[in-house]
């Protein structure tokens, strides 16, 4: 299926959606160019100019270390981008496979479904923070946490749909015509999956968002000296009182930016194959 | 719905909103504390928070009044013999235990012999002791093998000191802390419960015994007039605000010194200044790595740091901080400048040259810190950032506080870290004077300052000795003290009894509501 | 039925082994010794070893795993470190804390979720629907702490509505009206779970509203609210009770933030500290208890659907 079709379908006549993408695309082009737009080092300390209110030339304030907060903000879009394209990565190369060789190849599917369901029965933010600690708080660690717990989500819901898709008479022909595993699969099976993948990949985004804002405000997240929207609320969570900016503009920014990934998510499931609607939760 | 039913809930609302304040009656003090204490044993644990909530129910032999100075609390009284060898305390009578027994001499010798054995200071003494027995009934007789002066300081700090438990408890008891059901002391509050998770409670001892004389900081009269101290973990500092703000708890301790400003000025709450500051020390790895026995390094380093800008980044509002580079607060007897010169410089090119002069050659500088406490954190970001201007190349390794006293157990897993220090009355309990505190500072010069100090029982002569120790920490750099902090407390205004600074540790007998 | 309740339960077993072993592995490798924590910051390194001797954690960790598992399957979760508690009475007494605040929070689900699903539902494609289901997406969109800060700054220390934090127990004084310091708590739990549920239910409705025996009704003239109660509701109802039970275990442990923001005495801030103090014991006692609550309720909901749903198929 085309692509662009595809979203074209699915964006047409829903407007808040429309303005939700809108909004990701320039969070996107905060995190790719964040240097040429941030005014400020985000990183830049300054003992004397700290908790001042935003105007100029702070336009979001600054926190208590005296580092420009729209700057930071700004390096935040990236940080948002990274965890998100990261855990939806981890999520669906790794649930993805395992999902779909599991019901391809039955019996290791048996052995390897058993596996997914060990790891569903954990608690999935507890089991995060003693990874966590266990692992040392970094970027990658954050992701790789994150990604797991959807990995087991999203390999549930593509075991289904390929379930669904072997028995199709496409596939029997692939079988007849003396195509390898590998062709089937990846061939045949994959690119009918491309668009509720999709589908799946922006919840897990807007997820991941969340989880990482709230690992980062128990302490055992992002490492503290990078600059995220969920270690900014989360370093600067006790002057709310004492400098509301500090919490307003990062709250805000992660309220905006996973409302309408959720709302682009929920766009593109109307749009896809009826048969996997049911299949992808979501919100 | 009906409207009967509607009204029906209504009214249940309301019933539910009434009670929402007053719900406790007034003979309860509820204290909102950073945490849980690993145990409330004094004798082995350290933590400030344990010693806040033990030393309602545990006493020792001496405390501290106002002063600072130590004086007498269940010994009535002592005479030490010519040569400063033989030490007779006598002990009051007609104290009782929380579980009714008489404390005698027989419970004082237990108590100490565990202590110096086990307890986390008990060495200190003990290391001089040739013997204790009980000489009386209610009388102990200390022999030491020479004349050691900080004796009655360390006796009368209670927090990893000599409390006072029965001998049945005391008995038998190892490094591992005692177990709730034998915290039995002599204290004007008694053990009630530990409900993990939720709270401490304790509860008022109606055959306590006081101390005569006119309260005068731990010293002197105590009278309990609560029912119930209640001390209730509440881990997020923004909610022990909001908490005593909105009346659910009358009093929440290590409050962020922004903060200070808007809550002294907020009738609704009373701000409580610690009247001893505690200090934030960077300790130098004496036993491995680039930083051992290399003098010259540490200095180089100690010369780059300027330490203000951490102090207004970590801290906020000049008045709950002093840069101060005396080991003691302003005001102590133990407070000299000797040294004190090199505190702060700041100066990241005579830095860069002293550093190439010790032969540094941009090797990675392990340094560690823990996000637990922001201060520490804070402060080690605007380290980092003045070492790298003066050419160090630091490599900052942020943990939890446990992964951390893991690592620096280890000599070879760092070169500098980052803790903090409460107040003490002498600087033989500073940590940094013990040789096996890890940094493992152990050199012949302070062995030689130190056996000197420990062994005077003049105060003149141990100030004099101390302000020469303090110089060489100055010279060889084992550790660099970043600055004296205030840090306070905030109380409910309806408290009565507090004063106007806490001692070193909050305490609830002499207050009521 | 029997049969496949008792096949079911057989497969439980490895499943349970296989995470003991994972619990214990991953609890048993965070850096970090439980003693030095006790003893605190001026205990020397030989004093911290002499005291994990006395606890017990200089042995091999395959033995004190075993030691472990022995004591597991006796029903003994073993001791805290830090609390020196038998692991079930800690877990005990943060259990009335979490379970009341989970069902609290299905409360406010139900209250909020169900109706303006069913509502959604009812106008679908209306914008009545479009601002319902917007507005719940919106809800879930909000990281829970910061809900949860504004919430006591507004309701607790302005208009002084409710307690700001912390909860006594139902048998301390107060009784029952102590609840009403969960109210803020639960509503924090609910506002994104809620929206969970209302989608749910809107989908789930829409779903059996196009199946064959909701247009006979229809086509035999009842009247369409009766319609949407009787048939397309109650069929709808299991799919959504299967999605209660897995929110209501979810619950249990995604509440860890809002307890750490409302200093509530549950399972989830328990297991935060614990992990900040090393008592290996305890978080392994409530990962364990929290996995087996899942699979049991993941049994009871695969029952109900073999039950209330004959196309379910017993395979």
């Amino acid at each position: 299926m085309n692509i662009i079709n595809f979203l074209r379908n699915a964006f047409a006549g829903r407007k808040l959606a429309t303005v939700g993408f809108i909004w990701l695309c320039f969070i996107l082009l905060a995190a790719i160019f964040a240097p040429l737009i941030a005014p400020f080092d985000p990183l830049e300390i300054d003992p004397v100019g700290r908790l001042a209110e935003p105007g100029l030339p702070n336009l979001f304030g600054t926190d208590h270390f005296g580092r420009d907060t729209f700057s930071r903000a700004i390096y935040g879009a990236r940080m948002t981008v990274i965890i998100g394209v990261g855990s939806v990565v981890v999520a669906l190369v790794c649930g993805g496979l395992i999902g779909m060789l599991s019901a391809y190849f039955t019996r290791l599917g048996h052995f390897l479904m058993r596996g997914v369901d060990v790891l569903m029965a954990f608690p999935a933010l507890l089991m995060a923070l003693v990874l966590i600690t266990l692992l040392e708080r970094s970027v990658f660690n954050t992701i790789l946490v994150i990604g797991i717990v959807y990995a087991t989500t999203t390999a549930r819901i593509l075991y289904g749909m390929t379930l669904k898709l072997k028995g199709e008479v496409f596939v029997d022909a692939a079988v007849c015509s003396g195509a390898g595993h590998s062709s089937i699969l990846f061939r045949h099976i994959l690119p009918n999956l491309v668009s509720p993948l999709l589908v799946q990949a922006s919840f897990i985004f807007a997820f991941a968002q969340l989880q990482a804002a709230a690992l980062d405000f128990l302490g055992l997240g992002l490492p503290p000296e990078v600059p995220s929207w969920g270690n900014m609320l989360s370093e600067e969570r006790i002057y709310v009182t004492r400098a509301p900016w500090l919490l307003i503009y990062p709250g805000l920014l992660i309220v905006l930016s996973v409302f309408s990934m959720n709302l682009v998510g929920d766009a593109l499931r109307d749009s896809i194959d009826p048969r996997f609607k049911d299949d992808i939760a979501g919100v | 719905m009906t409207i009967k039913s509607w009204m029906k809930s209504a009214l249940a609302v309301g019933a539910l909103m009434t009670l929402t304040t007053g719900a406790y009656a007034d003979g309860m003090l509820r204290y909102a504390t950073v945490g849980e204490p690993p145990s409330l044993d004094q004798q082995v644990i350290t933590s400030d928070l344990a010693t806040t909530i033990a030393h309602h129910m545990f006493e020792g032999l001496y405390t501290f009044n106002g002063a600072n100075a130590p004086v007498p609390l269940l010994a009535s009284g002592e005479t030490v013999s010519e040569d400063g060898k033989t030490i007779v305390i006598s002990l009051r009578e007609g104290v009782q235990f929380h579980n009714g027994q008489a404390m005698t001499s027989a419970d004082v010798l237990a108590s100490l012999q565990r202590w110096g054995e086990f307890g986390s200071r008990g060495s200190l003494i003990f290391d001089h002791v040739e013997s204790v027995e009980a000489s009386g009934e209610y009388e102990i007789t200390l022999n030491l093998k020479e004349p050691f002066g900080p004796w009655k300081n360390l006796m009368a700090f209670i927090n990893g000191g000599p409390a006072i438990y029965p001998a049945s408890v005391a008995t038998g008891a190892t490094k591992e802390p005692i177990s709730p059901e034998n915290y039995i002391g002599t204290g004007p509050y008694k053990f009630n419960a530990w409900e993990a998770n939720r709270y401490i409670e304790l509860v008022r001892f109606d055959d306590y015994a006081s101390p005569d004389g006119e309260a005068d900081g731990y010293g002197g009269a105590r009278v309990a007039d609560f029912d119930t101290l209640r001390f209730i973990p509440v881990s997020d500092v923004g909610t022990r605000i909001a908490g005593v703000r909105a009346g659910d708890y009358d009093y929440a301790e290590s409050i962020p010194g922004d903060l200070f400003a808007e809550l002294d000025a907020d009738a609704g709450v009373k701000t409580m200044l610690n009247g001893g500051p505690i200090f934030g020390l960077v300790f130098l790895n004496s036993s491995d790595g680039p930083l051992k026995e290399n003098f010259a390094l540490r200095r180089a380093i100690q010369t780059a740091i300027d330490k203000k800008p951490a102090l207004q980044v970590a801290i906020g509002p000049e008045g709950l901080w002093r840069a101060n580079g005396s080991f003691a607060p302003e005001g102590s007897v133990w407070n000299t400048p000797e040294g004190t010169e090199n505190f702060s410089k700041g100066d990241a090119e005579a830095a860069k040259a002293m550093a190439a002069e010790a032969g540094y050659d941009g090797e990675p500088i392990k340094f560690m810190v823990s996000t637990n406490y922001p201060f520490h954190y804070d402060s080690a970001i605007v380290y980092t950032k003045q070492l790298a201007q003066a050419g160090f190349n630091i490599d900052l390794q942020v943990y939890d506080w446990a992964t951390l006293i893991e690592k620096r157990a280890q000599p070879d897993q760092w070169d500098l870290f980052f803790t903090h220090h409460g107040f003490v009355p002498d600087p033989i309990l500073i940590s940094v004077m013990n040789d096996n505190y890890p940094g493992w500072w152990a050199t012949p010069e302070k062995k030689a300052l130190k056996d000197r100090f420990t062994a005077s029982s003049d105060p003149a002569e141990r100030q004099a000795i101390w302000a020469e120790l303090q110089a060489l920490i100055y010279e060889q750099v084992p550790t660099m003290k970043t600055g004296d902090v205030y840090t306070y407390n905030i109380a409910s205004p309806k408290l009565k009894g507090l004063g106007e600074q806490t001692l070193i540790w909050p305490s609830f007998w002499n207050v009521s509501k | 039925m029997l049969a496949y309740t008792a096949k079911r339960l057989l497969t439980l077993i490895p499943t349970l082994l296989a995470a003991t072993i994972l619990v214990f592995l991953f609890v048993h490798l965070i850096p970090g010794d439980p003693a030095a924590i006790l003893l605190g910051d001026t205990a020397t390194p030989e004093e911290v070893a002499q005291l994990s001797a006395e606890l017990g954690f200089d042995r091999p960790l395959w033995i004190q795993y075993f030691l472990w598992l022995g004591n597991v399957l006796q029903g003994d979760l073993g001791t805290s470190i830090f609390f020196r508690e038998p692991v079930t009475a800690v877990i005990g007494s943060g259990a009335e804390t979490s379970i009341l605040l989970a069902s609290m929070t299905m409360v406010w689900i139900i209250i909020l979720g169900l109706p303006i699903g069913v509502l959604s539902a009812t106008k679908h494609g209306t914008w009545i629907d479009q601002i319902t289901s917007s507005g719940a997406m919106l809800a879930a969109s909000v990281p829970t702490f910061w809900l949860g800060l504004y919430l006591i700054m507004i309701f607790s220390v302005t208009l002084g509505w409710f307690p700001s934090s912390g909860f006594p127990s139902l048998s301390d004084e107060g009784g029952i009206t102590n609840l009403r310091y969960l109210i803020l708590p639960s509503l924090t739990l609910a506002a994104p779970n809620a929206a969970l549920i209302v989608r749910l239910v809107r989908a789930s409705m829409l779903d059996v509203a196009r199946e064959d025996h909701v247009r006979t009704a229809r086509a035999k003239g009842l009247h369409p609210a009766r319609v949407a109660i009787k048939h397309v509701f109650r069929n709808a109802l299991i799919a959504v009770a299967a999605a209660f039970g897995f929110t209501f275990a979810a619950l249990i442990s995604e509440a860890v933030v809002t307890e750490t923001v409302f200093s509530l005495p549950g399972i989830g801030r328990l297991v935060v500290q614990s992990i900040l103090r090393r008592d290996y014991p305890v978080i392994q006692g409530v990962i364990l208890v929290i996995v087996v609550l899942y699979m049991v309720i993941n049994l009871l909901v695969d029952l109900a659907y073999a039950r209330l749903d004959p196309r379910v198929s017993l395979k």
